[in-house]
């Protein structure tokens, strides 16, 4: 079948990250080049599930004149899908009992109705597993990375990623100087559930005494020895990085951030449809609990805090204002190829189309013996082990 | 022993468990039999495992071997190839993963699991074999009065299933009770009411608007239900019960209007207040993973007095 796609919409899995706007940006100003036409599904797939919920009846149609001025932008003008998975919508039936229903066919049907050839989406690892189950049920679709933890495999660099490594490393040169002025140890959790990228690379930036990473268990005693060292040096504050999903080495004292993980994977989310697994969100456990060790460890006052979700928020940097036109553009030119069931990625200095199972159930992680890890090694920056 | 099932349609159901020696869902020491799948999805769900309608994964990765010293989970056995281990290998962490969106639950994993980190939830069983494990206890029941209580899920839901199981009891004679919601077809609870002895019924929140937005859906059938169930059924003993959950339902008005609902029918013998507990770690951990609410906290005690006070007042008796 070579017909051409006239009519593309875009849409966006969970999850804010800077620069969603600049990918609407880009898909629209090169659809428009190519004379087509492109719908905005609001909030995942909700703007076509739930029309009614929308005053415009839930697809904004964009043209260039829309989105100028937009790329900078932060936000995203189509809202996210927060808990929306066409194969469990939670619904009340006649008979007023609350179920889990698979409306796909009914979501495939929709597009179809409204004459949508493909659907360009942004995903994370969760909006990517289903699309992937769409796009088996006949979708077809180009995909875009989007994670502030680039942690997505198959690209060097999801977009979202530069933003909140900047603005990580700002706050973390703010928290050292509260540290140095309190004299204590802070230690600030970032996100990175799998990947330590956004951690170390911003902790690096900053010369960090420590950077505990998910690949990297971590034995805090160490940790605490250079610490102790500095100290006897006459250095009297210290700033230690931790990546949310940060554990300490088997068989040591394991605290409950283990059990945690225990649970967010223990069952399937078909219990309780969209919420549950997904909403829980224990962000500052491990810093309260390094915190704590250290202080013991240490004898010195140490101070946790969490920077979390708010790595999600800003404006995106110059590089994920490039990078989201560039995966806007770059989707736009494989469905002109006639390309489906793809993810539009980034190995520089190319950007490329990989078929979208190279990306789906892994995880771009920090190599042990990376370039990265050892540049921190070789500044004295302690992982921990 | 000529145990017939009532009905021979229902002659299997999905338990979730049966659990043995209860003392709080109903008289004397009971066997709570949990029925799979339930119509609300409170936010405070202690039993999250019970509510999808079929057999379900979960996973346990305390359990896990990981994938260097086992991996037999990796070996093309998931058709959905929903399981995976994260990094190259060289990471400490080689437990497996389930990717829960593209799981269906048909549970071939399970078997090649050999550390029973992959287990299942949820088995079909016929009405025989689940009397048969809840008679074993009968000589407790007869010395505390106590008996089979169907818990869940919500038990009505599978009703002619449920009404076997309860007729059944009643054929081998032991006492039955049922822990429900009742937001199900009355035709469904007129199956299951007959073959009840004691009817512990939930009254989470009077409002409609607030039952919607903690339950999942609003009271009005519950409420239609319940009328029509004290009423039709005179000589049942009724129990209604509010967990009582801080910031959603502790509050006066709540039990007020509770009170207000029940005490017309003389059949609803009392009112008990179930404070909101955090469970042990184990079951925590267990079940954590569906917990919306986990930083829900347990009511204090001296709300608990004050509350209970109302109640004990109603019912007349003195504290």
């Amino acid at each position: 079948m070579t017909t051409q796609t006239k009519r593309i919409a875009i849409n966006f899995g969970g999850g804010y990250v800077p620069g969603l706007n600049a990918v609407i940006t880009g898909a629209v100003l090169a659809a428009s080049e190519l004379g087509w036409e492109v719908l905005g599904i609001r909030d995942g797939y909700d703007g076509l599930l739930f029309p009614d919920r929308y005053p415009d009846g839930g697809l904004v149609k964009l043209t260039p004149a829309i989105v100028e001025n937009l790329t900078g932008a932060t936000g995203c003008i189509l809202g996210t899908a927060a808990q929306s998975d066409p194969f469990r919508v939670r619904t009340i039936n006649a008979e007023n009992m609350v179920e889990e229903v698979d409306r796909s066919d009914e979501l495939l049907g929709r597009i179809r109705k409204e004459k949508i050839d493909a659907v360009i989406s942004v995903v994370g690892a969760r909006a990517l597993s289903i699309l992937w189950k769409l796009s088996r049920k006949g979708l077809k679709t180009v995909c875009v990375p989007k994670s502030v933890e680039n942690d997505v495999a198959a690209t060097m660099l999801s977009f979202g990623f530069n933003s909140a490594l900047s603005f990580v490393a700002e706050m973390l040169e703010r928290c050292r100087q509260a540290a140095q002025s309190a004299r204590r140890i802070g230690v600030v959790e970032v996100l990175g559930e799998h990947s330590g990228w956004l951690a170390l690379q911003a902790g690096m930036a900053v010369c960090a005494d420590a950077i505990l990473i998910p690949e990297i268990h971590y034995d805090l005693r160490k940790v605490a020895a250079k610490l102790r060292e500095k100290a006897k040096a006459g250095r009297t504050f210290g700033l230690v990085v931790v990546a949310e999903g940060a554990r300490p080495l088997a068989g040591l004292n394991a605290p409950s951030k283990t059990s945690d993980s225990k649970m967010k994977a223990a069952l399937s989310p078909g219990a309780t449809g969209g919420e549950g697994f997904y909403v829980i969100e224990r962000s500052g456990q491990v810093a309260a609990e390094v915190a704590l060790e250290i202080q013991r460890l240490t004898d010195r006052e140490t101070s946790p805090l969490v920077l979390g979700q708010l790595a999600r928020g800003g404006t995106p940097t110059v590089v994920d204002r490039q990078l989201g036109l560039g995966y806007g553009a770059g989707a736009v030119r494989a469905l002109s190829n006639n390309q489906s069931g793809v993810m539009v990625v980034f190995q520089p200095p190319d950007l490329k189309f990989v078929p979208m199972a190279e990306a789906l159930n892994k995880f771009r992680t920090v190599p042990a013996n990376s370039e990265f890890v050892q540049i921190a090694r070789s500044l004295g920056i302690s992982l921990g082990d | 022993m000529e145990n017939q099932p009532m009905n021979p349609k229902a002659a299997t159901g999905l338990v979730l468990n049966i659990q043995h020696f209860c003392t709080h869902d109903g008289p004397g020491i009971r066997t709570n039999v949990f029925l799979k799948g339930c119509s609300l999805r409170c936010k405070w769900c202690s039993n999250p495992e019970s509510i999808h309608p079929k057999p379900e994964l979960a996973y346990n990765p305390g359990k896990c071997i990981g994938e260097k010293q086992c991996g037999f989970c990796l070996k093309n056995i998931c058709p959905e190839s929903a399981i995976y281990v994260v990094g190259s290998g060289d990471r400490a962490d080689d437990k497996v993963r389930i990717n829960w969106d593209l799981c269906a639950n048909c549970g071939k994993c399970v078997p090649v699991c050999p550390s029973q980190a992959l287990y299942m939830f949820g088995q079909e069983m016929t009405v025989d074999q689940v009397l048969d494990e809840v008679e074993q206890d009968s000589s407790f029941y007869r010395e505390s009065g106590g008996g089979m209580t169907l818990s869940g899920g919500e038990c009505q839901l599978q009703a002619d299933f449920a009404a076997a199981l309860l007729s059944g009891a009643h054929q081998r004679g032991i006492n039955t009770a049922i822990e429900t919601a009742s937001n199900v077809p009355w035709d469904f609870m007129a199956k299951v009411l007959p073959h009840v002895d004691t009817v512990l019924h939930d009254i989470k929140l009077t409002e409609p608007e607030r039952h919607k937005k903690w339950t999942g859906a609003d009271n009005t059938r519950i409420r239609a239900n319940l009328k029509r169930a004290y009423e039709t059924f005179p000589d049942k003993k009724f129990i209604a019960r509010t967990p009582l959950i801080p910031g959603v339902n502790d509050d006066e008005e709540h039990i007020r209007a509770t009170l207000a609902f029940i005490k017309p029918y003389k059949n609803v013998v009392d009112y008990e207040l179930l404070p909101y507990h955090r469970f042990g770690e184990s079951k925590y951990t267990f079940l954590g993973t569906v917990y919306e609410m986990m930083d829900f906290t347990s009511p204090s005690p001296e709300t608990l007095k004050r509350l209970q006070a109302i109640i004990d007042e109603a019912f007349c008796r003195s504290t």
